[in-house]
């Protein structure tokens, strides 16, 4: 596999790889999918679904509700005052 | 269950690597009718929960993992998180970040994996009962190198709220125990629907009414590449099975065995590298640096510094293989060929009550053997556990044979929510054979 499609899909994954990385995974990634293109020769179901057994929706009414204090989840979060501290967007 | 055991669990870990974390102390005051441990990945309020890696340093969630919160309203006392394969990434647990657990009956073997540590606390421990996850057969493996029942459910049968995903299609808690009894005693504790995970909410009763098994299926596609030892621990378990229990056994073919393996690692790992996207550096466990960042800055040097190899290698399979040009290619083709083997194995379980196979193709390896081992033959090491995983079959993984000491699994697969069959094979198992444990424990 070409370097360069390892350091864009590393990219899409937002993940910094070194040189010696981007080579290594090249290699790796090309022994496996070439192990996956089995999967050309394997003859599928024409339906499927997206779970190994039937599962079915589960409805019910909105109701307001608040199952963990909002303080427990930012404990493990950057805060200023009330708000959560994030990186820059733009 | 007191301080001097809790002491015990600690020497047993400078040795042994099985815990991730332990508990300081008993409750004072409290009093427990049995002690259990929970796999890293599993969510926990009192303990940190990391899942083997670096990413989660430090996090620790503001409850527990429905199948904790049930072992624990029944009785049970949460000693520890056990070690495991970074988010269930390995065969060996050699991928986690918080040290290597070593086999109890060899400490310079693999314990298996990914829920290596829960299979060598059982092994350690009489009278313990380890949580463990599979995805790709992470709770059958282990059992198989440390010489204990585990007990992979249906997928849906047990509540997976407050699980590390890896793979949504794919991830079952399970048991591993020293006996098909105790398995039989917590599944009903930990199954059932939970309306925080409506896969869960599907599922038929749990029935483990004891059952005859008449006959058994062996496919001949999962007898290729079996090691000499392990091959003959498993003949030898069938001539048990038709001798000692009266059980038919047939061989049949299973065509589509052959493509599980390429099919499931399509399948975990694009699953894996979306769901691994939410370890940016804000919300758990490590987090980022400068927030003067730009955010793909902060959150590409978060994860490159914290997630492990075998974690950037599979999220980047995963990302490549749902990319556009390559999805219907890899993604949508694992998922036809997942619903062929579904099929496959409801037509033999039509004939017969259970499919059989060794477990691992080889008994647990040194770890100088492991470094030796390409990447390929690692994920082809599980090419007998992947397919009922990937099917959502329910399967029970049992000590068959030993060589050299070492112990050899057998696996047995079941119809969806036939968890009750499994546990009367494995009981009417444990009669004709006797279970060994390490002598110095």
């Amino acid at each position: 596999m070409e370097p360069e499609i390892v350091k864009k899909v590393a990219r899409i994954a937002r993940l910094q790889l070194t040189e010696a990385e981007i080579g290594e995974f090249a290699r790796d990634l090309e022994e496996v999918l070439e192990y996956f293109s089995m999967l050309d020769e394997a003859s599928g179901a024409e339906e499927y679904d997206f779970n190994p057994v039937k599962i079915q929706d589960v409805l019910r009414e909105d109701s307001v509700g608040q199952n963990i204090d909002p303080e427990l989840l930012t404990r493990m979060m950057d805060t200023y005052e009330e708000w959560v501290r994030g990186p820059r967007l733009i | 269950m007191d301080a001097a055991f809790l002491d015990r669990l600690k020497s047993l870990n400078k040795k042994y690597v099985i815990f991730s974390e332990l508990a300081d102390d008993v409750p004072p005051g409290s009093s427990f009718e049995f002690h259990f441990s929970a796999k890293d990945n599993l969510c926990t309020s009192d303990f940190q929960t990391r899942a083997g890696s670096r990413i989660l340093e430090g996090y620790r969630p503001p409850f527990d993992a429905t199948p904790v919160r049930r072992m624990r309203e029944a009785g049970g006392l949460l000693v520890g998180k056990t070690n495991m394969d970074e988010f269930g990434f390995g065969t060996f647990s050699t991928n986690s970040g918080y040290g290597v657990p070593r086999n109890p009956f060899d400490a310079d073997r693999s314990c298996g994996g990914s829920s290596g540590g829960a299979a060598a606390a059982v092994c350690l421990l009489d009278g313990h009962v380890a949580l463990g996850v599979s995805t790709g057969g992470s709770i059958s493996c282990p059992a198989s190198f440390c010489g204990v029942v585990g007990l992979t459910p249906t997928y849906g049968r047990v509540s997976r709220y407050g699980l590390v995903d890896y793979g949504n299609s794919l991830d079952k808690v399970g048991i591993l125990a020293r006996s098909s009894s105790t398995l039989g005693k917590y599944l009903p504790i930990i199954a059932g629907p939970d309306p925080m995970d409506p896969t869960s909410c599907s599922q038929s009763r749990l029935l483990l009414d004891r059952v005859k098994i008449e006959s058994i299926a062996v496919p001949e596609e999962a007898m290729e590449d079996i090691h000499p030892d392990v091959r003959i621990a498993f003949d030898r378990a069938v001539d048990t099975l038709e001798e000692s229990m009266s059980v038919k056994v047939e061989e049949v073919s299973i065509p589509s065995l052959t493509f599980a393996l390429p099919a499931y690692y399509v399948l975990a790992t694009s699953e894996a590298s979306t769901n691994l996207a939410r370890f940016c550096g804000m919300r758990f466990g490590a987090r980022g640096g400068d927030v003067t960042q730009h955010f793909n800055d902060f959150f590409s040097k978060t994860r490159s510094e914290n997630f492990g190899k075998e974690a950037k290698r599979r999220i980047l399979l995963g990302t490549y293989s749902r990319m556009v040009g390559f999805r219907n290619r890899y993604y949508l083709k694992a998922l036809a060929v997942r619903q062929t083997v579904i099929r496959d194995y409801e037509r033999v379980l039509k004939d017969h009550t259970l499919v059989a196979t060794p477990t691992m193709p080889f008994v647990s390896p040194r770890f100088t053997d492991i470094k030796r081992m390409r990447l390929i033959d690692m994920y082809r090491a599980d090419f007998l556990t992947v397919p009922p995983n990937l099917a959502g079959l329910p399967h029970i993984s049992v000590p068959c044979g030993y060589a050299d000491s070492m112990p050899i699994g057998m696996q047995l697969v079941a119809r969806h929510w036939d968890e009750g069959v499994l546990l009367s094979a494995a009981d009417s198992w444990e009669g004709a054979f006797q279970y060994r444990f390490p002598e110095a424990i």
